[in-house]
C-alpha cells in the first residue's frame, strides 16, 4: 500500500515537472514582461488579491506597448520579508522583468527595495505607505498618497466641518497611523488637541482610552488604526453613551471586517480613500470600472484595487515615454511623468512618493460604506 | 620531521578510517571551490546565492533549536525573539551612522547608539558576536523562571517571552525606530560568513555532543528521573543548553538581518519559530545531520517549488495559476514525509562515510526487491 502510494506520487510528480518543461511559449516578437510583487498568500493575501485583480483588469485594457506584448509575471511574496528577497532577486534575475509592479504592506517592499536598486530596475508601489520605501532608492515609486497627504486632509476636513476640538488615540505599534497622527496634529494645531491616548495593535479593550479621551469633551475622536480596532473602539464609545462624537480615520478603515465588527456604531465615522465607485465618474474611472465588472462582475472590493491599475498604468505610461524597457531609461521616465490615473492625477517627486491631488471622504450608512464628498487640492 | 611524522600517523590508520579521510578531505576541497565559484558569480546568479545563504541561515538557527528541543528535550518556542535580539544588536551596530540619522526620523536615536559604527568584516564579527553574547544573557535571564516548567508549559512560557521581546521592540522607538523598522543594513554576510558560522557552529555541535555535557543533555532528554539519580544537575544543564541555543539563536538572527536587509519587529512574530520548528522535526530532533539537511531541503524546496504557482499540466488535466498553489504541495510532501519517516528524515542518526558507502552499496539490492513479485503487495 505504502510502496504503491510513493510510485503513484512518483509518477505524479515526473509527469508534472516533465510537461512543464516542455510547454514553454512558443516564439514571438519578445513580449515585455511586467512583474507582480504581491502577497498572494500569507497574512496579506486579501489586500494582495485586490490589487492584482486591478492590475490584470488594466492589463486587459492596455495590453500591448511599443509594439510589443505585455506579460504578466505573478510573483507571490508571501507576505513574509524572506521570501520578499528572493522572490525580488527571481522577478530580476531569472524572470528579466522591466519593471514591477507591487505591493501591498510596505515591509516586504522594503526589504526587496535594494534588490530592484542593484538590478536597475524600477518598482512601483501601490500601497506602501512606510516612508523608508522610498528613502535612498531611486528606483522605488508609489502611486498612494501619503500620510502627510491624508493627515493634513482630514485634520482641514474636520476644520471646516466645524469640529474644533479633537482628541486623538492612536496605534503606536503602527508606523502608518503614527505618521497620519504627527501631520494630523501639525495641521490641526497642537493647541488644539485635548486628549491623547495610546495603545497597541491587537489590542481589544479601548475603554480606558476612550474615558480619558472623552473626559476633555472633543467634538472629535481621530484614531488613526487598524480596522478591527476601529470598530471594536467605535462599539465601546456608543455602549458607554458617546452617541454624537465623530470618529475619523484613515484609508485603512475601508474594509467589511470594519463594519462586520463595530455594527451599527461605525455609523459615526469619516474617513478618507483613494478611490469610489460611486464618486463622480472621470473618464479613466468609468473605464476602469466597466472593464472591472465584466472580468470580475460587480464593483471593485476595495479602493487598493484601483491603485493597483494606476500603477500598472504608470508603469506602461514609462515603458511608452522611454521608448525601451531599460531599467535607467525607465526609471528617468517615471521621474519625469504625469498621468491621469483612477485615483487622480499623479506625478513623482524627488523621493518617487506619488504628489496627487485628490482624495474621497467616506463613512458607513446602513451596513455599507457610502461615499460623502470628493475633496481636491490644489 | 613534521612531514615524516604526519605519514606515519596516516600509514598507522586502519584502511577504513584512511578511506574515511581521504573522502572528508575530498568533500572539503570541493565545498570549499563551490563556495568560491558560487561566490564569485561564476556558478550561479545573485538568486542563487541569496537562496543558499539562507539555506546556511537557517541551518544556524536549526542547530539552535534542535540543541535545547532535539537534544536536551525542552521544549522551546523562544527562537523568534532570541533572533529578534540578535537581529537588532548586529543590525544597530553595523548601520553607518549617516543612514541612521535618516531612518530614525520619527524620534532621534538614543545617543549612547547614535555614533557607533562598526564598519567592515572585522565590525561584523565583533557585531554577531556581540549578538550572541546579548541573547545568551538573556536567555540567562529569561532561563531562571522558565527552565522550572516541563514540556507545553515550558513552550508556552519561552513563547510568551519571545512575544514580549518583540513588543519591547516594537516600543522602544529611539533604539529599535519602533514599527517602522530598520533598512539598508549593509550585505556583508556572504556566502563565506554565513557558510562559515554554519561550519562552526555544526562543529562546535559535534565536539559539543561528544563530551560529557553533550552525554548530560541527552540523558535529560530521555529520562529525566533517571538522569538525576545519576548525579546530573538538571537545572545546570538544562540553563546550558538553553542559554547555547540563544547564543546561536543570536548569531544567526545577526546573520538573517544582514542577508535580508531589513528588520521590522512584525518579522519576529512567532510564526518565525514554526517555520524553524519545521524543519527540526523533519530534519530529525536530535541530529546534527538532519538539521543541515532539512534546512537545505525546505528552502530550496519552497522556492524551486514556485513553478507551481504559475500553472502546469499534468499530461491530460492542466491546472490554471494558482497563487499558492506551491504551499499546498509543499504541505503534501511535508505530510508524505512524515508518514514515512515519522521521527524525521534522519531520526536521530548522523552522517558518516560508512553509512554512506554501506547504504549505496545496499541500494541496487533494495531497488531490486521495490521491483520482485509480491514486492508491492505488502
Amino acid at each position: 500500500m505504502k510502496r504503491t502510494m510513493v510510485f503513484l506520487f512518483a509518477a505524479l510528480f515526473l509527469v508534472a515537472t516533465l510537461t512543464s518543461a516542455c510547454t514553454s511559449a512558443p516564439k514571438e516578437a519578445e513580449p515585455i514582461k511586467i512583474g507582480i510583487f504581491e502577497p498572494l498568500t500569507g497574512a496579506n493575501a486579501a489586500g494582495g488579491q485586490m490589487e492584482l485583480e486591478g492590475i490584470k483588469v488594466a492589463h486587459s485594457l492596455k495590453g500591448e506597448v511599443l509594439g510589443r506584448k505585455i506579460v504578466l509575471v505573478e510573483m507571490d511574496n508571501k507576505s513574509d520579508d524572506v521570501e520578499a528577497v528572493t522572490a525580488a532577486e527571481r522577478l530580476v534575475n531569472e524572470e528579466k522583468v522591466a519593471v514591477v509592479v507591487g505591493s501591498w504592506g510596505s515591509s516586504v517592499c522594503i526589504a526587496a527595495g535594494p534588490t530592484f536598486e542593484a538590478a536597475k530596475i524600477p518598482a512601483i508601489g501601490t500601497s506602501c505607505t512606510n516612508p523608508l520605501v522610498t528613502l535612498d532608492n531611486d528606483y522605488y515609486f508609489r502611486v498612494c498618497y501619503l500620510d502627510d497627504f491624508q493627515g493634513t486632509l482630514l485634520a482641514n476636513f474636520a476644520k471646516q466641518n466645524g469640529y474644533m476640538k479633537a482628541g486623538v488615540i492612536v496605534d503606536v505599534s503602527d508606523t502608518y497611523a503614527i505618521g497620519l497622527r504627527n501631520f494630523f496634529v501639525e495641521a490641526y494645531g497642537k493647541d488644539n488637541i485635548v486628549a491623547e491616548a495610546k495603545f497597541n495593535k491587537g489590542d481589544q479593550d479601548f475603554t480606558a482610552q476612550i474615558t480619558t479621551v472623552m473626559a476633555a469633551k472633543p467634538d472629535v475622536i481621530f484614531a488613526p488604526s487598524g480596522y478591527t480596532e476601529a470598530g471594536l473602539m467605535m462599539s465601546q464609545a456608543r455602549q458607554m453613551g458617546y452617541n454624537d462624537v465623530l470618529f475619523l480615520g484613515g484609508d485603512t478603515w475601508e474594509t467589511e471586517a470594519m463594519i462586520e465588527v463595530g455594527g451599527a456604531a461605525t455609523e459615526a465615522c469619516r474617513f478618507t480613500t483613494f478611490f469610489d465607485a460611486d464618486a463622480e465618474p472621470t473618464a479613466e474611472s468609468k473605464q476602469f470600472l466597466e472593464a472591472y465588472d465584466k472580468m470580475f462582475g460587480g464593483k471593485p472590493k476595495g479602493a487598493v484595487t484601483a491603485l493597483g491599475y494606476d500603477a500598472y498604468m504608470a508603469a506602461v505610461a514609462a515603458i511608452e515615454k522611454a521608448g525601451s524597457t531599460d531599467g535607467v531609461a525607465l526609471q528617468k521616465a517615471l521621474t519625469e511623468l504625469d498621468i491621469v490615473g483612477v485615483t487622480g492625477r499623479c506625478t513623482f517627486d524627488e523621493n518617487g512618493d506619488a504628489i496627487k491631488n485628490q482624495a474621497i471622504i467616506k463613512t458607513v450608512e446602513g451596513g455599507a460604506f457610502k461615499y460623502v464628498t470628493t475633496v481636491v487640492v490644489d | 620531521m613534521e612531514k615524516r611524522q604526519i605519514k606515519g600517523f596516516v600509514a598507522n590508520l586502519n584502511p577504513k578510517k584512511r578511506r574515511n579521510l581521504l573522502l572528508s578531505s575530498i568533500s572539503i576541497t570541493a565545498l570549499l571551490l563551490f563556495l568560491y565559484f558560487s561566490n564569485e558569480g561564476i556558478l550561479m546568479g545573485s538568486y542563487g546565492v541569496r537562496v543558499l545563504n539562507l539555506c546556511a541561515v537557517y541551518a544556524v538557527l536549526t542547530l539552535s533549536m534542535n540543541l535545547i528541543n532535539g537534544f536536551t528535550g525542552q521544549f522551546s518556542l523562544g527562537t523568534a525573539g532570541f533572533m529578534a535580539v540578535g537581529a537588532y544588536t548586529t543590525a544597530l551596530l553595523i548601520l553607518p551612522v549617516e543612514i541612521k540619522e535618516k531612518i530614525f526620523y520619527l524620534e532621534p536615536m538614543v545617543p549612547w547608539l547614535k555614533d557607533v559604527h562598526w564598519a567592515g568584516n572585522l565590525g561584523f564579527l565583533g557585531a554577531l558576536l556581540t549578538a550572541g553574547v546579548l541573547t545568551a544573557f538573556i536567555a540567562f535571564l529569561i532561563g531562571f523562571p522558565v527552565l522550572r516548567l516541563k514540556g507545553d508549559y515550558l513552550a508556552i512560557a519561552t513563547l510568551g517571552f519571545s512575544e514580549i521581546i518583540r513588543v519591547i521592540f516594537t516600543n522602544m522607538q529611539n533604539l529599535t525606530n519602533g514599527s517602522t523598522g530598520i533598512k539598508s543594513i549593509p550585505p556583508i554576510a556572504n556566502m563565506w560568513w554565513t557558510f562559515g558560522v554554519m561550519a562552526f557552529f555544526t562543529i562546535f555541535m559535534v565536539r559539543l555532543m561528544k563530551t560529557s555535557y553533550g552525554r548530560a543533555f541527552k540523558s535529560i532528554r530521555d529520562d529525566e528521573v533517571a538522569a538525576e539519580s545519576m548525579g546530573i544537575s538538571l537545572f545546570r544543564h538544562k540553563m546550558l543548553s538553553f542559554v547555547l541555543s540563544g547564543f546561536i539563536a543570536g548569531v544567526g538572527g545577526g546573520l538573517m538581518a544582514s542577508v535580508v536587509g531589513a528588520i521590522t519587529p512584525i518579522f519576529f512574530r512567532f510564526i518565525l519559530t514554526y517555520d524553524i520548528l519545521l524543519i527540526v522535526v523533519l530534519g530529525g530532533m536530535g541530529s546534527i545531520t538532519g538539521s543541515i539537511v532539512g534546512a537545505f531541503l525546505i528552502t530550496i524546496a519552497k522556492e524551486w517549488l514556485r513553478w507551481l504557482d504559475g500553472g502546469f499540466s499534468l499530461g491530460f488535466v492542466r491546472i490554471p495559476a494558482i497563487a499558492g498553489m506551491r504551499m499546498v504541495v509543499f504541505s503534501v510532501l511535508l505530510m508524505l514525509v512524515i508518514l514515512f519517516y515519522r521521527r524525521g528524515l534522519f531520526g536521530g542518526r548522523e552522517f558518516s562515510f560508512d553509512w554512506l558507502i554501506n547504504s549505496l552499496s545496499a541500494l541496487p539490492k533494495r531497488v531490486f526487491s521495490l521491483f520482485k513479485k509480491g514486492g508491492a503487495a505488502k
